[in-house]
């Protein structure tokens, strides 16, 4: 709304948009919230849930030409640094790490590994420090901004949507889409365009917020941090999940849930902003609030163990066999 | 999906729910014609903005959040941080619910209808409000402001005026103290269609409620054709073939109507099956916006005015929610006064209606006269449907389907129902679901239409 603390004053271009996965509407709009974190524009913004699919999907949602005004300068992705961040830094990378061992075991000592929506690059440093050097890591970005933080990591990172990027078709051994699916307009689009980047047998890893969550349920109204309004366009819980990765024609090897304190901080940090609490108490609540952090991290992880974790992570591979499935073309979505 | 040639979809209307069907075909791609009979789109959902800056619609509207966002111009809303309701009974005010629930009579009322439950089902809207409030509620409050409202005894009404969007006490403290807590107008009663909940709140465009439908028109890449009247709708074999403007007629696929039901009866050629809806009435308004110096005049932002020695039903001051809808130290009074083309009230001259609401609003603000500042009149011949006892059954079924393949009724006129702006977008967003829904599965139309030239 027109009181919210607003950085930027230009509004949005939105369009209206049906479910990606079976492209109808049958819809029910399951909550009306803001940009509590950045404040980067005063509209309001609708995330709806398919009774078809339960995918939950923000509509309208800003165009392709307004993605520069939602993700602003200081946006987290573009610098998430130890000096900044301090010790959330520190665990977020040991977390991350492990994380990343699991579709690494196998890699050669000559893997080409690329990350679609790098970021500053955050993953292939740690992967830089997990693997040989003589690992080939490459990165995707669309945005200018992170092309330039990842790169002045030393990182080989290649500018503008992976879609349109020149790669070199079936040579990778694995691809990273981390907490990078729900930014997408056209997840279905990009797995297939990843699927003929990676080799036969190559792994894709994805690692997104889930949604079928306790933290969803109790803010799913308004304040869930996983909304990250207007960032997160498309958000997926297992069934989805595992429904785009059959669409892809990628099977699934694994499919679990992990632990993560961000959306249970940002849900209950967008609730206190939203009802304008002191500015101290906001605070308390943020991604270099460690106390929050580590308190719900061991919430979540109770969760975990019942399967209920607030990110989902699944491995999938592509077939070695030829196959159909191998052959796929872009499926188009019936209005 | 069909692939036989696809005639244009002809929308009659370029009001909220036409303008809402117009985009959803668009994103669709389904093609579509909107026509509209008048000079000015956006129908009831109109705004008015006067040169000593006061803004008014046709009645006070009430938007929400949700429907801001989903039309994507939250951004051109501000929030409306306070509403309330109050009854004027016996000379003061009783807010709603806390100070009605306050009246011993009506508290005890209420409490021993709820507690005795109702033997059978309600056949008239007197019945159902005695039922739903007891006798004493019902007497003194609910039933004299349906037939004020209406202009109808509440014997000859069906039921289902009294149905409740949503209820139950738990609901109501929860909204109350979401509206303490948050400062926001969380919106209580207001959709049917879609769930409350304490996140759904009133907000109102900065720049009057056209803004609504001036969004959507914008969006359009096909233009809305303006003063071209659907003069005929044509139906062979009980589905819609073509429509007839200025003189010529149009092929069509299917048709989406905002005219008033039974506007639609005289319009529809070559079949009886919405003969019926002749006999639907719609109750004219009159609405008189009051300009005065100062501002919380009345105790609530909504007052109901049950007793008959007033002229008007309800009075709303819409700046005390919304206060940039009147200058600074100003404010405006709506009175809402029920009547019928031609009698007394919709011929009366703006400056004597005036003099009339003056007068009895003086009752309630004693000193309204010194304050007040003149007033502007807008009057609409179909501000609410009425639902008589006598086609309730037919009513209930023209919900269901206009019962002619092709032909779907939209909008509170169209629909003949009572609902509020929100309702009508996703009930419009529905409609046009099943209409596109029903495209791909109907059979290719047969080429007679010859026979109409």
């Amino acid at each position: 709304m027109l009181e919210s603390l607003v950085e930027n004053t230009a509004s949005l271009q939105l369009e209206e948009v049906s479910c990606c996965m079976c492209g109808q509407s049958d819809a029910e709009p399951i909550a009306v919230g803001e940009d509590f974190e950045y404040h980067s524009s005063p509209e309001t913004f609708l995330a709806f849930f398919c009774r078809r699919c339960s995918l939950v999907y923000l509509s309208p949602r800003p165009t392709a030409d307004s993605l520069p005004c939602i993700y602003p300068a200081n946006y987290h992705a573009f610098n998430f640094s130890a000096e900044e961040f301090g010790l959330s830094y520190k665990v977020r990378s040991w977390l991350e790490t492990r994380r990343l061992r699991g579709p690494c075991r196998d890699l050669s000592a000559t893997a080409r590994i690329l990350d679609v929506g790098c970021g500053d690059g955050f993953h292939l440093r740690l992967l830089r420090q997990l693997g040989p050097s003589s690992w080939q890591l490459e990165g995707v970005d669309a945005d200018a901004r992170a092309v330039e933080a990842a790169r002045a990591s030393g990182l080989v990172v290649h500018p503008g949507d992976v879609q349109d990027v020149d790669l070199l078709l079936s040579s990778y051994d694995l691809a990273l889409l981390i907490m990078t699916v729900e930014h997408l307009a056209d997840p279905l689009r990009t797995l297939l365009r990843i699927r003929e980047l990676l080799r036969p047998g190559g792994r894709l890893m994805v690692i997104t917020d889930n949604t079928a969550t306790v933290d969803f349920k109790l803010f799913r109204r308004r304040h869930w941090g996983g909304y990250h309004f207007p960032r997160h366009w498309n958000l997926f819980d297992s069934k989805s999940l595992r429904a785009l990765f059959g669409r892809a024609g990628l099977e699934v090897e694994e499919l679990t849930t992990m632990v993560s304190p961000v959306n249970w901080v940002y849900s209950i940090r967008n609730l206190l902003v939203d009802w304008k609490a002191p500015e101290w108490l906001v605070e308390r609540f943020s991604l270099s609030s460690s106390v929050s952090l580590g308190v719900f991290t061991i919430f979540d992880l109770c969760w975990m163990l019942m399967g209920r974790g607030a990110i989902l992570r699944a491995i999938a591979r592509r077939p070695m066999a030829s196959s159909a499935a191998n052959d796929l073309s872009e499926p188009t979505a019936e209005q | 999906m069909n692939s036989w040639p696809r005639n244009p979809i002809a929308i009659l209307g370029a009001g909220l729910a036409g303008l809402v069907a117009a985009n959803e075909l668009q994103r669709r791609s389904l093609p579509f014609r909107l026509f509209e009979a008048g000079t000015q789109i956006a129908g009831l959902a109109r705004s008015f903005r006067d040169e000593a800056g006061f803004s008014y619609d046709f009645g006070a509207h009430f938007i929400t959040n949700r429907l801001a966002a989903a039309l994507g111009i939250g951004g051109r809303c501000r929030d409306v941080r306070f509403y309330s309701e109050a009854v004027w009974l016996a000379g003061r005010p009783l807010t709603y619910p806390w100070g009605l629930a306050g009246s011993p009579k009506l508290l005890f009322s209420v409490l021993r209808s709820k507690l005795s439950g109702s033997a059978r089902p309600p056949t008239t809207a007197a019945d159902a409000f005695t039922a739903e409030y007891g006798s004493d509620f019902a007497r003194l409050v609910a039933i004299p402001l349906i037939e004020r409202w209406s202009g109808i005894p509440a014997s000859e009404l069906a039921p289902s005026v009294a149905e409740k969007i949503s209820g139950g006490v738990v609901h109501l403290v929860q909204v109350s103290v979401a509206r303490r807590l948050t400062a926001r107008a969380v919106a209580h009663g207001y959709c049917s269609e879609q769930p409350e909940s304490i996140h759904v709140w009133h907000v109102y465009p900065e720049e009057g409620l056209s803004t609504l439908c001036e969004h959507l028109a914008s969006h359009l890449s096909t233009g809305i054709e303006m003063q071209s009247p659907v003069e005929r709708i044509l139906v062979e074999d009980e589905r819609v073939k073509a429509i007839r403007v200025h003189g010529k007629e149009v092929e069509v696929s299917a048709i989406m109507s905002t005219a008033p039901v039974n506007v639609l009866a005289k319009l529809v050629e070559g079949t009886d099956a919405l003969t019926f809806l002749t006999r639907f009435r719609y109750r004219p308004m009159t609405f008189v916006n009051l300009r005065f110096e100062g501002r919380g005049l009345l105790p609530a932002v909504m007052l109901w005015l049950p007793e008959a020695d007033y002229p008007f039903f309800r009075l709303t001051e819409a700046p005390l929610s919304m206060p940039w809808l009147a200058p600074d130290g100003m404010t405006m009074l709506t009175a809402d006064l029920s009547c019928d083309v031609g009698d007394g009230i919709w011929t009366m001259p703006e400056n004597q209606i005036g003099e009339l609401c003056l007068e009895h609003i003086a009752r309630i603000v004693p000193d309204a006269r010194q304050r007040y500042r003149g007033c502007s009149v807008l009057r609409t011949p179909l501000a609410y449907p009425i639902f008589l006892a006598e086609y309730e059954r037919e009513r209930r079924e023209f919900a269901r389907s206009t019962g002619v393949a092709g032909l779907s009724s939209i909008g509170r006129n169209g629909e003949f129902a009572h609902i509020l702006m929100e309702d009508v977008y996703w009930r419009t967003l529905r409609r046009t679901s099943e209409l596109a829904s029903w495209l791909d599965t109907a059979p290719p139309p047969s080429t007679l239409l010859a026979q109409h030239a």
